[in-house]
């Protein structure tokens, strides 16, 4: 089964290389429960992440696919990506100690939301940022600071640079922080 | 969004805009790009002794240029696997050792020929102050090079193919610094260039740590 299924995932993505958007679709598409495999045997401390892992590791198999070579099986060049976008997860994990987003929210670090307050404060805040570009900027920076994904996971998603992103997060947290002082000089 | 999404997303765009170059033109480029810095660096400031030519006549001369050349070789053929995923790194890196394996039997028969009284001269010399440090520095501006280059390709293990990056980069920097120095027992060269080397590689190992991550 292991050849066989090499060899079809090989033509479909020759096919993607080759510019057909349907037989990209289809690769990804059968090798995402793969994927998912892979990160829930080997991400066992990730719980709830599993899914955002998995697709981590699907934007980096888009990003990085000119290192696949047509001659070599598509097999251990998948499983290679999933196992490396894992083990990052789960470090990323260790590293922000286990905590859970609204703990990490809680956080009093520079680039951490101004003044902890009630996750209600925090919503009206973002809720600020929402107007112009259909909360683009609420989403970055829930994205970003929030979740602690990385700027080049939330450019692929919203379809903007890396550099765009770090901007518009920065430019977010800048009103933010404004926008808290405002509020608590307020009654 | 939910993966599905994300599928139909990612499928919009299925070969990129503008195909990459191949990574291999982009590690040439890199690698001539340091390679020009280092011999513009070396000839600005030491430049290579007098008579060089006809003594590489003499095989414990050539080697010490040689032997570093081999190790930077080898360790090249294994730089491009090493960013491919699931890509096994090959004969080359294999190989690798037997360069070590002939610097220490160099070593350990120049080592017998001296006398007992010569040996411990031989082996500090007089240059380990500006030889370390100038391996180390000639490697930086091949290591930035190479590094730059990998950074296209998505490495397993981001500190090993620094490392052997900074290998590359040690071993064609000792090879051109190999030409301006002037101590030729393998007592003194297989011991210090060997460690010149070795910092380049652990340099590169953390500038790929720091940024071959993706």
């Amino acid at each position: 089964m292991g050849a066989e299924r090499d060899r079809r995932w090989s033509e479909l993505l020759r096919a993607a290389n080759r510019g057909d958007g349907a037989a990209y679709a289809a690769f990804l598409t059968e090798v995402a429960p793969v994927i998912r495999t892979v990160v829930a045997g080997r991400g066992r401390s990730l719980g709830a992440e599993v899914e955002d892992v998995v697709q981590e590791v699907l934007i980096a198999l888009h990003t990085k696919r000119h290192t696949w070579r047509e001659s070599e099986p598509v097999a251990p060049w998948l499983y290679a990506i999933a196992r490396y976008k894992t083990l990052d997860a789960a470090r990323a994990g260790r590293r922000r100690g286990q905590m859970s987003p609204l703990d990490e929210a809680a956080e009093p670090a520079d680039e951490r939301l101004p003044e902890p307050g009630a996750a209600g404060d925090v919503a009206r805040l973002l809720a600020r940022l929402g107007g112009g570009e259909g909360g683009r900027a609420a989403r970055i920076v829930r994205a970003l600071g929030i979740e602690g994904r990385s700027a080049a996971e939330v450019a692929a998603r919203e379809g903007m640079s890396e550099g765009a992103v770090r901007v518009a997060y920065h430019r977010a947290m800048a009103e933010l922080k404004a926008g808290a002082g405002a509020t608590e000089r307020e009654p | 969004m939910t993966t599905e999404e994300l599928i139909a997303e990612l499928s919009k765009r299925p070969a990129g805009a503008k195909p990459p170059a191949p990574m291999g033109r982009a590690l040439a480029l890199g690698l001539a790009a340091g390679l020009a810095v280092s011999v513009a660096l070396f000839l600005a400031v030491l430049g290579p002794r007098p008579g060089l030519l006809g003594l590489w006549a003499d095989p414990l001369i050539a080697a010490k240029t040689l032997m570093p050349l081999a190790a930077a070789c080898l360790a090249l053929t294994a730089l491009l696997p090493s960013v491919r995923p699931g890509a096994a790194l090959g004969a080359g890196a294999r190989a690798l050792w037997l360069v070590p394996a002939l610097a220490a039997g160099l070593f350990a028969l120049a080592f017998a020929g001296l006398a007992p009284g010569e040996r411990l001269a031989t082996f500090i010399g007089h240059s380990i102050q500006v030889c370390l440090p100038a391996i180390s520095l000639l490697s930086l501006p091949l290591t930035a090079g190479i590094v730059a280059a990998l950074r296209r390709g998505a490495p397993e293990h981001p500190a090993r193919a620094g490392a052997l990056a900074g290998l590359v980069a040690g071993g064609l920097a000792a090879a051109v610094y190999s030409t301006f120095c002037t101590e030729d027992s393998p007592v003194f060269y297989a011991v210090w260039y060997s460690c010149g080397i070795g910092i380049a590689t652990g340099l590169g190992a953390l500038a790929g740590a720091r940024w071959l991550r993706w």
